[in-house]
């Protein structure tokens, strides 16, 4: 409990303890193939910031079942991953996991056999499944390199500031502006 | 439910010989780890030829050229998401031997535990996750009339998932046919392991990231040992996770594997569903002393197996080559893999896979599980040889799980070792004198990883990476032909398979599956096929 902010604890009675809420942001994605590992670059620019305590970043790379044991941790979980909607190069989208559970066709036949949704759906067969949000990102270049292109490189801080965005909304008490400075 | 057939497969009538043979497409396999297609052309019910395609490039090693040869532990680690260990360890090798680093037994004993988690997390995914689905019927839970609480709660889970339509991952998936196991006490307690196995396994994950310092990507196995002495909490708490694996193998694992083994699936043990060439390749692995007298997994060569007498080999890795005459890559003669090149023709005649076709003594070869125990000689696996189970796709199975339990334990005796060792003065993990690469220079670093053999090659040339090349076990499987019109071992291990029922070739994935099949897992965007998700487009 030492972690929980001091007005919250202030307003606690005994027992009535407010845990805060695991949150994990987990980018994903390959690094050795330019956009496509978007989630990876995001993740570790991620680290380098000053996070309220109860906020975890990992580093993904490709896995899917080894995530297992990060995502059944967590209360809410953000994922950021290249995504191919169609939309111009850099693009941003965002959904639910329940959202596009409903779409017909959709992920579950995706290119990697075992991929990250399906990984988060199987969660729930052990456990929760975390509220979870998809922060996605229209790739330019699936090229050999470790390098992002410049207009998916130029999109990281937005993206940054989304996922903060999506965190404010659960009303989680930290300064943005504090972290923006640091980008 | 949904029907793997009515996503996945084409067929199409081809002509041959004055009958009519059918020819069945399954693009892409699922419940395995990458992107492969099969097909197989069918007569009179039974597999008469067969191909395998990876179709996803992987490429990587021509990004390494250049580099200082110190990143190719880290570069060659992320070719795969899901054994980027395995890569770790075969790079590292590969410079130990190019750098003339001598890795002291502490830091052989740490890279040991971290494969050690690594086989129990891969194993049991495979049997549960990958391939439980292939022999028995899910949906005959729902006849489960008994009164275990337990049994009742999974019940109760699985007929929620099929009212809500969501039923990945029990789809999609061929009809059972006469070999699916049905009876529903067996089919809900599979089912149950299969829930119990995630929760297993995900654990085994964080025993890895105990040395790794982090999941997923371990970070510390380096050319000369690894990066970080342990303390005695990290050997602790590696053993009291260790019990809970242990327990799982010993308990439900192992019993779940010869029970169906020998029980239901005793007729497509006797069968020898999915035997292939019957030519089996180790490279052997895991010191049990600092010498390496003693290998956990023994080195070998078996051609043309024969029950009655296993003949042995000495392996000479001078012997491998790499055929792509069927491959999409520029012309080449079959070349050693020092000597490997990646450079794409995708207009190739004739070319059908971006995967080569390793060989070794110009014969296609099984790596993995089984070649691993028929190498070894292990006395369970020739058991239910003896009795009359044909080595393939079952008795593939069994082996997986009788190394599984060999790796566990190994890991309590070099638990053990290590804290011997870390009680020794100037006890070491690292060679620090070799870290610098050389002027010039070539190694080669062989692993038996849990899918199989794996071997990296490093020329240095100006103290840069000149050439390099991995060949992986995956590669050995499912190979296309050769130059000599020699079919890879998936290929081989499909002739014959009865599919009484074109619509239904369940007993193609079931070969197909039993090797556990990595193909260039190395991507992971989401692509949903789908225009659904340009409303989710926010900016």
């Amino acid at each position: 409990m030492s972690k929980t902010n001091a007005s919250s604890a202030l307003n606690s009675k005994g027992g009535d303890d407010i845990s805060p809420q695991k949150i994990v942001i987990l980018g994903v994605g390959n690094l050795l193939l330019s956009d496509e590992g978007v989630g990876v670059h995001a993740a570790n620019e991620l680290m380098k910031m000053e996070l309220p305590p109860e906020v975890t970043v990992v580093e993904g790379g490709t896995d899917g079942f080894g995530l297992l044991n990060i995502i059944t941790e967590a209360d809410r979980l953000i994922v950021i991953d290249a995504v191919k909607g169609g939309g111009a190069p850099g693009s941003i989208y965002r959904f639910y996991i329940d959202e596009v559970q409903s779409c017909p066709s959709g992920f579950k036949t995706s290119v990697h056999q075992i991929g990250i949704l399906e990984v988060i759906s199987l969660s729930g067969l052990i456990g929760k499944t975390p509220h979870t949000t998809v922060i996605g990102i229209e790739p330019k270049s699936l090229e050999m390199s470790m390098e992002l292109s410049p207009e998916v490189k130029a999109k990281i801080p937005r993206i940054i500031e989304l996922i903060f965005d999506e965190l404010k909304i659960k009303n989680l008490t930290w300064s943005v502006s504090k972290i923006q400075e640091g980008i | 439910m949904g029907d793997e057939r009515s996503l996945f497969v084409q067929e199409r009538h081809i002509k041959g010989g004055g009958k009519m043979a059918k020819k069945i497409t399954i693009d892409p396999v699922t419940r395995i780890e990458g992107h492969l297609k099969i097909v197989v052309e069918v007569e009179n019910g039974k597999v008469k030829d067969a191909w395998s395609s990876g179709t996803m490039a992987r490429g990587f090693e021509a990004m390494l050229i250049g580099k200082d040869p110190r990143d190719a532990s880290f570069v060659t680690s992320r070719f795969c998401g899901v054994c980027y260990s395995v890569h770790q360890l075969a790079s590292a090798r590969a410079l130990d031997e190019a750098f003339g680093a001598k890795v002291p037994w502490g830091g052989n004993l740490i890279r040991n535990l971290v494969m050690g988690a690594e086989y129990v997390y891969d194993h049991l995914i495979h049997f549960y996750q990958l391939s439980a689905l292939d022999y028995i019927d899910v949906m005959a839970i729902a006849n489960y009339s008994g009164m275990d609480k337990d049994l009742l709660a999974v019940k109760d889970k699985i007929v929620g998932l099929v009212k809500t339509k969501d039923t990945y991952p029990l789809t999609p998936r061929y009809e059972p046919d006469e070999f699916t196991v049905k009876d529903p006490d067996m089919v809900i307690m599979a089912v149950k392991h299969y829930i119990d196995a995630l929760k297993i396994h995900a654990e085994a994950r964080n025993m890895g990231a105990i040395w790794g310092g982090r999941t997923p990507h371990y970070q510390n196995i380096v050319v000369g040992g690894v990066t970080s002495y342990p303390d005695i909490n990290q050997v602790t708490r590696f053993r009291t996770m260790l019990d809970e694996q242990a327990k799982f193998v010993n308990e439900v694992y192992i019993p779940d594997v010869l029970s169906f083994g020998t029980g239901p699936l005793w007729p497509l043990a006797e069968m020898g569903l999915g035997g292939g060439h019957y030519n089996y390749l180790s490279y052997g692995d895991f010191q049990k002393d600092p010498a390496g007298k003693e290998l956990i997994f023994p080195a070998g060569v078996i051609m043309g197996l024969n029950p009655a007498g296993i003949k042995v080999d000495p392996v000479d890795t001078k012997k491998i080559t790499e055929s792509v005459k069927y491959s999409w890559y520029r012309e080449n003669k079959p070349v050693h893999p020092y000597n490997g090149e990646q450079v794409f023709n995708l207009d190739k005649k004739d070319a059908y896979t971006f995967v080569k076709a390793p060989r070794y003594d110009r014969k296609a070869m099984e790596v993995g599980p089984l070649a691993r125990m028929l190498v070894a000689k292990h006395p369970d696996v020739l058991g239910l040889v003896g009795k009359g189970a044909r080595p393939g796709a079952v008795v593939r199975h069994a082996a997986r799980a009788i190394e599984t339990k060999l790796i566990v334990d190994a890991c309590y005796d070099w638990l053990d070792h290590l804290l011997t060792e870390m009680t020794k003065p100037g006890f070491k993990i690292h060679d620090t004198e070799h870290w610098d690469p050389p002027e010039s220079g070539m190694g080669a670093g062989f692993h038996e990883a849990p899918r199989g053999a794996l071997g990296h090659w490093i020329k240095i040339k100006n103290k840069k990476i000149d050439n390099y090349q991995a060949v992986v076990p995956s590669t050995w499987n499912a190979s296309p032909r050769d130059e000599k019109e020699v079919r890879g071992q998936y290929e081989e291990s499909l002739i014959g398979a009865p599919v009484p029922d074109p619509d239904n070739p369940i007993n193609v994935v079931r070969v197909i599956r039993s090797f556990d099949p990595c193909l260039a897992c190395a991507i992971h965007i989401i692509d949903p096929h789908t225009n659904e998700i340009k409303k989710f487009l926010i900016e």
